[in-house]
């Protein structure tokens, strides 16, 4: 059943020197119980997709297209249905877990606040079923009180502080923007150890956002790859690990350090991908990512790449395709 | 929270003690002798080694200066030359004035500047915000003393609501005395309000980029709610340290405005007192009013344990 179906989302910024486009023509999917990974380098508008879903793009930015969440488009409903919906049916985890809890505020309210609001509890339910929540993400109470203020916590306690209030009213919807960047390495298998436990346990719909390709392996389904605001390939994780069709997804592929035993394969140089991620200022009009592709033609620089179908559910948007794989 | 007190109280002491000897000797190098003051200028050169003598003008200065903390620590402030009178009664006096005057002033700016300062924020660079902007930034640009012209020529003079100046004592009743501090405390506090407006403004502003508020936001709050229950308590704390500094300006501001309201509070104890050369009056006064500055300051440090659970002790990692 589809969860979440993300039609054309483009996302718009006014600016000095006329509208940037952050986001251009974005197409989603993810239903029911699956994780969908969403790859790319920074800037690339993986953080702007979340929002956008969320509802919380920074004012000043238009969002249109169609947000479909269990077939009701979040882009076209008031803001009072979306509060309502928010922390109720989709629910977000952030990177930073230093700054995303409120700083003066027990961990135990600021768990219990999003059962006040949506299930209408009263202080002492809520608080009862925040401290169940904190438990289920390791925290008993008998070792963190509710009282507890987040600067008494470690980065990956408070994480699972913010992953306790995210999935406090059993959203159906979780989306995870970089969730363990910012976590020692060995927290990092933790909480994203936890995270799929409590997905599958809640039944839910993950949207995974990650630079991390060993992530995407392990834990999507499905994935899709970002480039300067656009969606240049797509499909079950395991078929694109497998034919990585487009330039820039083998680009991402080869910049990962490998843990092969190989010696000689570990001795070489890790090859990175030449030069930035164009600016939303200054894109070029055909394919983003021409000026820094080895396959590049005259005609990458003329129009963009259409999204083209590999196989079912498996597409890239690349004018070639044929020569990327001939390698 | 013991170690922070006792430090806080040694720095107290030490403000004081730096107080006190600044205004001693600064009174000392002035010109004027309150004892020719006293007797006029046609005095008995005899007389005046007399008074002097009686008053302990004739003394060293450091013993003077002793003489004078010793009494102040004890207690014993000394007798005004003008009134004759202990200054503690004179104090004492004006202090029911100047006390109300001053905590009317600051309870009204804060009233006024925080909650506009909000509203400012969360309308940020929208016509509300930009009203309140250009309001605050007129506030802040008058002087209090020529506002309260303007506010006895209208509330006074035109209208006739309260008296132009003058007090009418707790005697004849709570009303009546509330009445004639009331355009004095308006006077004081509008200009103050105008320099906390902004601060919370620019304050509240920052803490809404922070991503707490937006975490608050993703679990379902209204930008309202956001605003008021996560943004706010954090941004007051930086409006709290401004308060507490405007604190001293509004003790500066009573001087003046109690010289234009002819209110008998302190200011114009001090402001008469330096016309008069009752030097034990000023420099009594003048540490009083630089103890009150310390303790509020003090108080607006334990204001921020309150506020804020990441300066109360007990904490750390779990």
């Amino acid at each position: 059943m589809t969860l979440l179906a993300i039609e054309n989302l483009c996302v718009e910024l006014d600016g000095p020197d006329g509208t940037l486009r952050l986001l251009d023509d974005v197409n989603l999917f993810l239903s029911k119980g699956r994780c969908l990974g969403l790859v790319g380098e920074s800037g690339c508008g993986k953080s702007m997709t979340a929002l956008a879903i969320m509802g919380l793009l920074p004012r000043g930015m238009r969002a249109s297209g169609r947000i479909l969440l269990e077939g009701e488009d979040l882009l076209s409903i008031g803001e009072d249905r979306l509060c309502g919906l928010r922390g109720r049916k989709m629910a977000m985890v952030f990177q930073e877990p230093m700054t995303a809890l409120n700083p003066v505020v027990p961990i135990g309210r600021q768990v219990a606040e999003g059962l006040r609001l949506h299930l209408g509890l009263t202080r002492h339910e809520a608080e009862l079923r925040a401290g169940k929540m904190l438990a289920r993400v390791g925290l008993p109470v008998e070792r963190f009180p509710l009282g507890l203020f987040p600067h008494q916590l470690s980065g990956g306690q408070r994480q699972r502080v913010v992953i306790a209030m995210a999935l406090t009213c059993g959203p159906d919807l979780l989306v995870a923007d970089e969730p363990t960047t910012a976590l020692d390495v060995t927290v990092q298998a933790q909480i994203l150890d936890l995270i799929a436990e409590l997905v599958e346990e809640f039944d839910m719909g993950l949207v995974l956002i990650t630079h991390d390709l060993g992530v995407v392996a392990e834990s999507t389904d499905t994935m899709s790859v970002m480039y300067a605001g656009k969606v240049v390939e797509d499909g079950p994780t395991d078929e694109v690990f497998q034919r990585m069709a487009h330039p820039y997804t083998r680009g991402l592929f080869a910049a990962m350090p490998s843990h092969s035993s190989d010696l000689d394969a570990t001795r070489k140089r890790l090859t990175t991908i030449p030069g930035r991620v164009p600016d939303a200022s200054s894109r070029p009009s055909g394919c983003p990512f021409v000026a820094r592709c080895s396959f590049a033609t005259d005609q990458c620089s003329d129009a963009p790449p259409p999204l083209e179908r590999l196989a079912h559910r498996h597409s890239a948007s690349c004018f070639n395709l044929s020569r990327v794989e001939g390698l | 929270m013991t170690l922070f007190l006792v430090k806080r109280l040694i720095m107290l002491a030490a403000t004081l003690l730096v107080a006190a000897v600044v205004v001693f000797f600064v009174l000392e190098i002035l010109p004027g002798d309150p004892a020719l003051v006293m007797l006029g200028v046609s005095a008995q050169a005899d007389t005046l080694a007399a008074l002097r003598a009686e008053m302990g003008l004739d003394l060293p200065a450091w013993q003077r200066f002793t003489n004078w903390i010793g009494g102040v620590v004890t207690g014993e402030l000394g007798r005004s030359y003008t009134y004759d009178v202990p200054v503690s009664e004179l104090i004492g006096e004006r202090v029911v004035v100047s006390l109300p005057l001053a905590v009317m002033a600051l309870t009204l700016s804060t009233v006024i500047a925080i909650p506009l300062g909000v509203i400012a924020a969360s309308r940020h660079n929208r016509t509300t915000d930009i009203a309140l902007t250009g309001a605050a930034q007129i506030g802040i640009a008058i002087s209090n003393f020529w506002f309260a012209i303007l506010l006895i020529l209208l509330f006074s003079v035109t209208l006739r609501w309260v008296p132009a100046g003058g007090f009418a004592g707790w005697d004849a009743g709570f009303w009546p005395a509330i009445q004639s501090l009331l355009l004095p405390a308006i006077a004081l506090a509008l200009p103050q309000a105008a320099i906390l407006t902004r601060v919370t403004r620019s304050s509240v502003l920052e803490v809404l980029q922070e991503d707490f508020v937006r975490t608050a936001r993703a679990k379902g709050l209204s930008r309202r709610a956001a605003l008021w229950r996560h943004a706010v308590r954090n941004a007051l704390i930086p409006v709290i340290t401004i308060l507490g500094l405007q604190f001293s300006f509004l003790l500066a501001g009573t001087i003046i405005i109690e010289n234009v309201f002819y209110l008998p509070g302190l200011g114009r104890l001090l402001f008469q007192a330096i016309a008069q050369r009752d030097l034990i009056v000023v420099k009594d006064l003048v540490v009083l009013l630089a103890g009150t500055v310390v303790v509020v300051n003090f108080v607006v440090d334990l204001g921020y344990a309150v506020l804020d659970p990441r300066l109360r002790s007990g904490g750390g990692h779990v």
